[in-house]
Formats: C-alpha cells, structure tokens, sequence
C-alpha cells in the first residue's frame, strides 16, 4: 500500500534522508523511533506528498506520487490524517470548526450535521463540552487530542502521527495510545506513528523502524528489535549515556 | 507475514559536507555580497511573479472560500478606517499650512481649493494610504501568514487536500486590492474636507472659494489616483503574502520577514508609482 523506494532528501547540503527504503501493508501499525532531527517528521511529510524527495519513488496504492503534480497529490492525501509534531490547529477557527474542517471543505453536509459529527470526535477523545474553545486556550496534550480528533474524523485509510504523546504524562499518554489503537481498530486504518518515548510506542505498534541521521537501521517486527546487533538502536532502545549516539 | 522489507542501503557517508561555511565565505568581499543581494531580489521578484500568476489563475473561474473574503474584508477594513482618516485630515491640513506663505504673499486663496486636490489626489493620497496600509494591513497579514506557515498551519491545509493559495491568499489579495481602493476614496475625501477647514480656520478661505477651484479638477486628476491605489494594492498584497509563506526560522524569521515585506512594498509602490506618474502623464 505504501512502498518507499530508495528515497533521499537534502537539506543544506546534508541528507536528511539517505536512501530510505519501506513497505507498508494495509493495516499495519508500524512506529518510526530515532534520536531528536534524524528525519522522523521529513519521513511522515514524504510519505503523504507533503515534501517532495530529491531522489527515490514513494508508491501510496501503486501510484508514483513523486512525479505527480500537486493537485494530483492532493487526490491521494485524501487518503491521509495527519497529526503534526505541533498540531498545526487553525487558530482562527475554533476547536470544533477546526476538529469539522476536513469533513466540510468540499462538502455539502449541512452546519448541525456537521457539529454534532465534529462535537460526538471530541468526545471520544474525552474533550466534550471543548468545542468553542479556541486553540490557544488549550493544554499541550488537549491541544494533541484535538489534532487526533481532526486527524480521524474522516476515517482516512491511512493514519499518520507524529509524536502523539511528546510532552504528555504516562497516565495521559496510555490513555493517548488507548485512544489510537480504538480508532484503528474501527476504521482498519494503517497507522504510521512517531515517537521518542520507545516503551510507549513498543506498547502500541507491530512494526517498528529505528532512524538514524536519516537512515533505516533496523525495520522488523517489533518483538524482534531487542535482539537487533545495531550498537546505535541498541544503545538508543536501551536510553543508554554510554556508546556510539 | 514479512510484510516488513528492510532494505536499507548503506550509502557512504557523505563527510566534508556537514561542516559549516569555512571562514573565508563569512567574510565576503563587496563583489560577492552586491551578487548575492542581487540574487537574493531576483529571488523575491521571481517569487511574487510566480504568486501573482497563481493567483490570477485561482481567479477564471473564481476558487475562492467567500468565509475567508469576508473575513479579511472585515478585519482590514476595521483595522485601518480609523488610522487612514486621521491621516488624511492632517495631511490636508499640513497642506493648507504649507501653502500658507505662499498663498498670503500672492493672495492666491482661489487656488487652495485645486492645489490641494490635485496633489491629495494624483499623489499624496495614493501614496500616503498605500504606505499607512502596508504598515498596517500588510506587515499583519505577513505577520499571519508567516505564523501559520511556521506552525505548520499551512502544511495542515495541504494535508487536508486544501490548496492553502485559493483558501487563503486569493481571498486576501482581493480584500487587500478593493480596501486600498476604498480606503483611498475616503482618504481622498477626508483630505480635502481637512483642507478645507484648515484653509478656512487659518487662512481665511471661504468654503465657497475652496470648492470653487476644486471644480477645476477633471476625472482625469481623480482617476489616475484610482489606479495608482490600485496597482499599491496588487504590490502590498503579493508582497506580504510572498514574504509571509516564505518564512523560515521560527518567530525570528517571521519578524525578519514582517520587516523585509514593509521595505519591499514601500519600495514596489515608490517604484511602480514613478512608472505610473511617467506612463498616465
Ligand atoms: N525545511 C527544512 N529546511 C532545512 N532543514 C530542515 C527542514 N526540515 C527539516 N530539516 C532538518 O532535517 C533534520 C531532520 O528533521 P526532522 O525530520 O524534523 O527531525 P525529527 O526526527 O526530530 O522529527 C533536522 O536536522 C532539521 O533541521
Ligand atoms: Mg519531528
């Protein structure tokens, strides 16, 4: 459903992504680890046409959308939700408009259909009563579940996240993956996720790649990554002060 | 299931490339740094021509969100009525008191009324309202436009499959262009008015006498200045539309960005203007 093929991306003369290879099954829960600006979110942006590689196919249900043009490119993204690493609320919009936007850009559903669609997302999200709200007066981890209620309300097949649960406490951050595993398991969606707290994400995901100065050092089964000989993804799984990183 | 391919391939490492600019490219001989300004303008033009042809490609047939237009035609028009008539009525009382020396030395009270509006028309309205509006309404739109753009707001709508142009720039062009325009008919008339009491309180110029030589003034006078404030509007809005989905670097970047779009349009419109007066004669 999604394949990378050999996929590098510069930025200032520097590969942020250096030669990324993937394959994404429907379905799938797969979760991308790695050190802070190993190019976890230049990953997720590439993956959903958002960033443009400089070399390398990135394949999403067998089209090759890195020679389409934009608007191309929008069709296929029809196909994505997307948290961001900093949510990217609209904030001229309130929380519940924010939360109804993708499913009323385009559309004719009617405004009360709308708002009881976007005010039922809020409550799963254990947010009612939030929906005139604006943005700014929000917590950090309200503020990610407001993104994740956007993120899903039109039941994308595809699921990205960035960072769902940096900055949130423990309790908050099982009650975040908790969150993520009902919705994908409702809407059969593949997930991709991205975090930097590993035993949380382990929890969560199947699948699991670990990112290094933008290359893949180990992409398997997540039970398996234990005993993977890599001394960085050792040493990075492990949170070890001492070693290559 | 091996759904999992792990295909990584061991590229070498690219050493030598991460290194910073060496010394001798920090400091720049005045050759290399007049180059690199020109190419840094070329840049910016490129880019504002490009966003221009966007927009006016968004416009056949109009792609355009009507909730975003009246927004922004709301928002600008509340931001800058206030400042732009307080502006205009001094400015056509510094006129009057300008024109004060000469006007008692030859007794010319029957020409205030024309002087002043032919130059609050073909130029000092214009230019004037064009400048308050590019310190106003333009560096807060790029001030916007560069917030949501380092927030990701902007990649938000393009992940959204919104084209963030039609759903956010289009409409703010237009508002831009038609609030210039209006906001220079009133300026236009708040000047004169200011003119005419001024010219009254302090040089004795009877209402009468004022509006008397104002009549002189053709459509030719008014419209030229119509169309400058056009063309000012068109420069504002592409410019800080460009300089704010251009920003990089966090909030210093947009402040950098918010500063550089003020200058380039203060410049477009000295610029453009210089063409018009020359091209409308
Ligand atoms: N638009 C950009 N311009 C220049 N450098 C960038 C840009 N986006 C990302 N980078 C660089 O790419 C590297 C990886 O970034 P990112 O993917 O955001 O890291 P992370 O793994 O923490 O999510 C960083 O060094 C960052 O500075
Ligand atoms: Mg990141």
């Amino acid at each position: 459903m999604i394949r990378l093929e050999d996929v590098t991306k510069w930025y200032d003369g520097r590969a942020v992504l250096d030669h990324v290879s993937l394959h994404l099954e429907p379905g799938m829960l797969w979760g991308l680890i790695g050190p802070a600006a190993s190019g976890k979110s230049v990953l997720l942006k590439v993956v959903c046409g958002l960033i443009r590689p400089d070399e390398g196919r990135v394949i999403v249900d067998q089209r090759d959308i890195t020679k389409d043009k934009e608007s191309d490119i929008m069709e296929t993204r029809r196909k994505f939700g997307m948290l961001f690493q900093n949510n990217a609320l609209f904030d001229f919009m309130t929380v519940g408009e924010n939360v109804a936007f993708p499913i009323y850009w385009g559309s004719d559903i009617e405004p009360d259909r709308l708002r009881s669609l976007s005010v039922k997302r809020l409550q799963d999200v254990g947010l009612s009563g939030s929906e005139d709200k604006v943005p700014s007066e929000l917590s950090g981890g309200m503020k990610k579940r407001v993104g994740i209620a956007r993120a899903t309300i039109a039941d994308p097949k595809i699921v990205i996240y960035d960072e769902p649960t940096a900055g949130l406490d423990p309790v908050t951050t099982s009650k975040i993956y908790d969150l993520l595993r009902n919705l994908q398991q409702r809407n059969e969606s593949t997930v991709l996720a991205v975090s930097s707290d590993v035993q949380a994400i382990r929890g969560f995901v199947e699948h699991i790649a670990v990112i290094h100065q933008g290359r893949i050092l180990y992409n398997g089964p997540e039970r398996e990554l234990d005993s993977c000989a890599d001394p960085v993804v050792h040493q990075f799984i492990r949170g070890d002060a001492d070693g290559p990183l | 299931m091996d759904a999992v391919q792990d295909k990584t391939t061991k590229a070498p490492r690219r050493n030598g490339q991460e290194d910073g600019p060496g010394p001798g490219q920090r400091l720049l001989s005045p050759v290399a740094r007049l180059g690199a300004g020109i190419l840094t303008l070329a840049d910016h033009l490129g880019g504002i021509v490009v966003l221009l042809g966007a927009t006016l490609w968004r416009l056949v047939p109009p792609r355009l969100d009507g909730d975003q237009l009246r927004r922004s035609l709301f928002k600008m028009g509340n931001q800058s009525v206030p400042i732009v008539a307080l502006t205009a009525f001094f400015t056509g009382g510094i006129m009057v008191v300008q024109a004060g020396v000469f006007v008692k030395r030859f007794g010319a009270t029957s020409l205030v009324g024309w002087g002043a509006g032919y130059a609050v028309f073909r130029e000092i309205g214009p230019i004037l309202i064009g400048l308050m509006f590019s310190g106003r309404v333009g560096s807060n739109n790029t001030a916007e436009l560069g917030t949501m753009t380092v927030t990701e707001q902007i990649d938000g709508l393009r992940a959204l499959a919104i084209d963030p142009i039609s759903y956010l720039l289009v409409p703010r062009v237009l508002a831009m262009v038609f609030m210039l325009f209006a906001l220079t008919i009133v300026g236009d008339v708040v000047a004169i008015g200011g003119a005419a009491l001024f010219g009254k309180l302090l040089l004795n110029v009877e209402f009468g006498v004022f509006f008397q030589s104002f009549g002189w003034l053709g459509t030719a006078d008014l419209f030229q200045g119509l169309i400058k404030a056009s063309v000012f509007g068109v420069v504002i809005a592409l410019t800080s539309c460009h300089f704010g989905i251009t920003v990089k670097g966090g909030a210093v970047g947009v402040g950098r960005a918010v500063n550089a779009a003020v200058v380039a349009a203060a410049m477009g419109i000295v610029v453009s203007d210089y063409f018009l007066t020359y091209l409308l004669g």
